[in-house]
Order: structure tokens, then sequence, then C-alpha cells
């Protein structure tokens, strides 16, 4: 799809989202796509986003992801809420409890927790179908229940735009509906948009040094670069274009074991 | 251009196999996927399968079939295409439709070996009332049928006859006999058929033409937000053109005015075309489902409409109250009468005039509606088109065939 198309259905997204939920926020773990979907977000309310932005930290993030956060939320005078399992932190949980274990306590369930004190109704996640095919599955608009499970099974008909913003299967209560505004995007198309709008804010780990940059951003144990020398947004977007390299290849929690997405996803990972 | 395929067909008549082989052939799939599924093929002790590339649950591994719908993107030489796959059993329609709905153009996969099964029947019933027009027929699993020409005939012709009972004229439909398995006429042309003289599938997509068809002007209201002290009605233009200065008027609000200006963050347009989401300035409050259209072909609201849908959920009886959305509207709607309960398999009117339907039927439904615009699908489909909500589920979808207005 042409950018203005992928941007278009983004905005009508995202205000069908603010339209049909009371309570909505929007998740940002500070990398290029939730970057990129708070930016159609600014654009679709003409500047100031009228939620607010959830940052789930896990204490094991990046310093440089830190700090991009806290630069850009000034700048766009953010709303933020960071979220963070402190029970879990304390007990010192970390990636040597297994990575499915620490993925679901540190972002998962401090998820639940933001959540739970501040009752969002609907979790707007910059997640796309061509990253994995577990979220290749998913619904513009998915219903999560009170245990955050994704009923994978049996999820809405959702025909043209519309969505359903609520109700999950039999006796199941929709808890929250998660909404995903740039589903239908691909790497590609993002790295594209960030070269043509020029202001979205992009952090310098994406870009190459020494032979090496991020083609994700995760947690520091649990994220690797890859061989790159592209140190500038063009260069991103020509290797893009011939790459062979899958984007989550630096990404080690989805490696672990066998469908460890579908499962971490089944009980409310992002 | 960028062209949205679905590919419908019976259970295990190879469409997920079919996009796998695409994917492969065209070259967009990454090394790392190949080698994910040499490991799960291993650990499951199955054969590497192309479909694996699309079936991503364990579920869908274990149980050997496709259940939720996927898109993929790739790139031919000459275009873009979302592809879809679509789960050919009934117990999954519901994801089906998800999937066909976006779709220009329909790819309907029948195995050689098996001819037309019931899903093939459903589905085809199911795209033509959807409005896809477009359709491309493969004879999958040549190899298996020892890549005889007879053998394709008996099966287009098979299909032929059906599709001719749905209303699509077979002498304009492409009939392509491949081995999404081995290859055959999907993106290289086969050896092993030199009978078919016709191109392979990717070269058959290359050439669709996309109609664009030139209509009124429908913008959708989705919400209305003060910036800085200015009023901004947002929406999308749903069909024809939007320019600075036109006289609109908004119904069912039934509010005439003259647009202002056309916003969008830190611009200001002269006019907005399909698809484009913009801010209006109007000086008038309209609402959430409001429709607009220039003066002199403006939308109507109707009290009462005639469709044709299909029902998901357990069961719609004739007096019943369902909530009903078109465009950004969500209305509450009586069944006032269903005239035909339909046979999504065959097409056949089963029952006149009954009291209810249950979950696969069709029928044509007489819909009470409080005020909503609606158009009919063949002149607009845009808003032509309805989903009915029970219980906040989204329970079946439906075509507007006319309105009946107030």
């Amino acid at each position: 799809m042409e950018l203005k198309d992928l941007e278009n259905r983004s905005i009508f997204i995202i205000r069908e989202a603010y339209a049909e939920f009371e309570n909505p926020a929007v998740l940002w773990s500070t990398g290029k796509d939730s970057t990129t979907a708070l930016a159609l977000c600014r654009k679709a309310f003409f500047g100031k986003i009228p939620f607010p932005v959830i940052h789930i930290d896990t204490g094991y993030k990046f310093k440089q992801m830190y700090e991009f956060r806290d630069r850009i939320a000034e700048e766009w005078g953010m709303d933020l809420i960071i979220a963070r399992n402190e029970d879990a932190m304390k007990a010192g949980v970390g990636p040597k409890d297994g990575k499915f274990e620490c993925c679901t306590a540190l972002k998962t369930e401090a998820l639940m927790k933001c959540l739970d004190k501040h009752g969002f109704d609907a979790l707007l996640l910059a997640i796309r179908r061509d990253e994995h095919g577990i979220r290749a599955k998913e619904r513009v608009f998915s219903p999560r229940d009170e245990a955050f499970r994704w009923n994978y099974r049996d999820q809405p008909l959702e025909m043209w735009d519309q969505y359903q913003a609520q109700g999950q299967s039999e006796n199941d209560v929709t808890i929250h509906t998660r909404v995903h505004p740039i589903l239908h995007w691909r790497e590609l198309d993002v790295w594209e948009y960030i070269k043509q709008e020029k202001g979205i804010p992009v952090n310098p780990m994406y870009f190459a040094k020494g032979g090496k940059r991020y083609r994700s951003l995760g947690c520091e144990p649990c994220t690797s670069p890859i061989d790159s020398d592209a140190k500038t947004i063009e260069e991103i977007v020509e290797e893009l274009r011939t790459t062979k390299i899958a984007e989550r290849s630096g990404r080690a929690q989805d490696k672990e074991k066998t469908f460890m997405m579908q499962k971490l996803r089944a009980l409310g990972y992002m | 251009m960028n062209v949205n395929v679905v590919l419908v067909g019976h259970v295990d008549h190879g469409k997920s196999t079919l996009i796998g082989r695409l994917l492969y052939d065209s070259e967009s799939i990454k090394d790392e996927q190949i080698e994910e599924i040499q490991k799960l093929a291993e650990e499951y002790k199955r054969r590497f399968e192309f479909a694996y590339f699309l079936d991503s649950f364990e579920d869908e591994l274990k149980e050997e079939r496709t259940i939720d719908t996927v898109s993929l993107m790739f790139k031919s030489k000459l275009n873009y295409y979302t592809i879809t796959d679509v789960p050919g059993h009934k117990e999954f329609i519901k994801n089906m439709l998800t999937g066909a709905s976006h779709a220009d153009v329909a790819v309907l996969v029948v195995s050689a070996e098996e001819g037309v099964q019931e899903q093939t029947r459903r589905h085809m019933f199911l795209l033509k009332m959807l409005g896809i027009k477009q359709v491309f027929v493969v004879g999958n699993k040549m190899d298996a049928v020892d890549y005889k020409k007879e053998r394709f005939e008996t099966v287009k012709n098979q299909i032929s006859e059906l599709l001719n009972s749905f209303g699509y004229a077979t002498d304009e439909i492409l009939f392509i006999p491949v081995s999404a398995m081995e290859g055959d006429n999907i993106y290289k042309k086969s050896e092993r058929m030199e009978w078919y003289n016709g191109p392979t599938l990717i070269g058959a997509l290359d050439g669709v033409t996309l109609e664009v068809k030139e209509k009124p002007l429908r913008f959708v209201v989705q919400d209305g937000y003060e910036v800085e002290g200015e009023k901004i009605v947002v929406g999308r233009v749903e069909s024809g053109m939007l320019r600075k200065g036109d006289e609109v008027t908004f119904e069912p609000s039934g509010i005439r005015t003259k647009i202002g200006g056309i916003k969008v963050f830190e611009d200001e347009l002269e006019e907005a075309a399909t698809g484009d989401c913009i801010g209006i300035t109007i000086g008038e409050e309209v609402k959430r489902g409001d429709v607009g259209g220039i003066v002199e072909n403006s939308p109507k609201a109707a009290n009462e409409f005639y469709g044709e849908a299909v029902l998901l959920g357990k069961d719609l009886k004739k007096g019943e109250t369902v909530e009903l959305r078109c465009g950004t509207a969500k209305v509450r709607c009586e069944i006032k009468e269903i005239k035909e309960k339909i046979d999504s398999e065959t097409g056949e009117v089963i029952e006149k005039y009954p009291k209810e339907i249950n979950e696969h039927d069709a029928a044509t439904i007489v819909f009470a509606t409080e005020p909503l615009v609606v158009e009919k699908f063949a002149e607009i489909p845009e808003l032509g088109r309805f989903v009915m909500v029970k219980d906040n589920k989204n329970i079946g979808a439906g075509v507007v065939l006319d309105a009946i207005l107030s």
C-alpha cells in the first residue's frame, strides 16, 4: 500500500478507538513502530495525544532507550505512565529465570498492574502483521478477558472496517481491547514513512556503529544487534529492500522454545 | 499498484500451501523463516510444508488445517500484493469472511483430485454476496492426477456450472491448472502441462485491472474535536471528492452547511479524495454516524431497508432487535421480516417467510431501523454493507439491496 493509504487507515483506526472507548491508552516501547504510532496519534488529534502513553519498564532496557523516552516525552508533551512490576523487580526476576517467565513477569504482569490501577478499557499497540506469524493472526480490535487471555481460536468477525468494540466468547468478559493501528504496515513501510515525515524521532541505536545496528529494540540481555553498515534512515530503507534476515532475529524471547510467541501472547503479551 | 487477493476454497485443497509457494517463489521469505519451518517439521516429525509459513498457530500445525485468516504482503515484478489466506472449514466461516472482506480479487482453489466440495460452494456464494466480481480458478494438486488434461477439464466443468449458478460469467473467468506443492504454473510455467497455454497464476494476477467507478461524495463522521478553541469534525471520505467551499448536507442530522476548511495535522487542504481521513470546519454540530454529501446528490436517511445477510451467531428471529453498524453509525434495528432463508452452500431458497434463521444461514431481510444513511450496495458499496451486533458481538454481515426512504 502507498504510505498515504497506510497513514489514512491508521488514523481512521485511532479515531475509532478514541470514539468507542472511554479510557484508552497507548503503549510505547520507544522503538520505531510505537514511536511511529505515537506520531500517527499526534496527527489524528492535531498535535496533542488526548490519552496517556504507557511505557513498560522492565529495568533491563538499554540506557539509550530511557534517555530517548524522557527526551521525547518532554518534547511531545506526553502524559507518560511508567509501568513496572515492582514486586518482581525486587524479587530479582530476570532472564536467568527463563525468558518466558521473565517476559511474562516484567512485561505482561507489569502491564496488568498498570491496567488495574488506571482502569484502561483499550490499549493501542504498535504490533505489525509482518513481524511475526502469530501477530499476523490478530484483529484490529482484539478483546482480552480479565486474565488478559487472548482467545485466538474464537476471534471476532471483523469485516470491512467494522471493529468489535466489546465482547469476547461465551461466558467471557472483555476487560480491555487491544487496538492495533499499524497492523497493516511492513517494517519497510515504517522506515519509508519515517524518511518521508522527517519529524519522527529515531533512537540512535537503530543506526550502525562499528558494523552493527539494532533492528528491533528490546531488553538489553535479550536483544542483539545485526551486522549492518546502515548509518542513516535512507541506508536503512535500502538495506531492508534487499535483506534476507528476519526483523526479530536479534530478539531472544521469540526463540527459546517452539511457539514461544504464541504462548506469551495467549497470556497477554504484546 | 496494490492488489488485495483472497484465496478461498474447501479445507485441504491447498490454499495455504499455494500462498506459501507464491511467497517462496517470489523470494519474499527470509532465510530464518525457512530454517524455523525446517526445525519445526523435524520437531513435530512432519515433512516440510509451505503452508507452515502461514499456519503459525501450534493448533494449526497439530490439526493440519488453517483456523484463522492471515494476510501477508509480497511483491511481484509489477504489483504489490496483500494476499489473504482463509480457513476452508465450515467452523471458521467467521474468519473466512473477516479475511475476504477487503479483497479486490479472489482465487478459488479447487483440488483436481476432489473437485467441488461444500466450502467451495459456500465460499463462492459468500464472495458473490460481498460483491467480489474478479475471480480466478486454480485446479490445484495437478501432480496428484498425473497432470492430466482430462481430469482438469472435468473439474473445470464442475466449477463452471457452480459459478454460473451464482451468476458469474464463466467465459470471462480464467482456469489455471497448478501444483502448489511442486510449483507448477504458480510463478513458473510448468513443463509438465504442455496442453495448457494460458498464464501462470502470478501472470494472471499481474494482469488484473481494478475498476475505478465515479461515485458521489459520502463523508462519514467519526468524531468532533476541539483544537485550540476551534471545532473540527473528523471523518473519512468514503467515496467521491470533498472540496473546500462545497455545500454539504449531513444526514440523519439534516444539517446543511458549507465546508469552511479541510484540515490535516499542521496543514490545510483544498480538497480530499476517497480514503482520506480528514478534519473539516463547518460551523455546525454534526454527530458520529452522520454522513455528508454534496447537496445536489446528498445521502438520505432511511427508516427501512431490504438487505441480504449471512448469520454467524446462533439464531436471529423475526421481530427481534439487533444493533446495526454501517459506516460509523450504530443504530437499533428490528428484524421486521425475513423474506427468504437461503442455504449459504447452494444459494437456494429453503424457506419463505421463516420465523427465524440459524448459524450459517443467509437470508433476505427487511430491517426497520432508527434513521440511518444506507446506500444500495451496487451503487455505493462503502455505505451499502453492514454488520449486525448482538450482545456486543458481531454476529453477521450483509449488503443493502434497496433502501426504503422515510
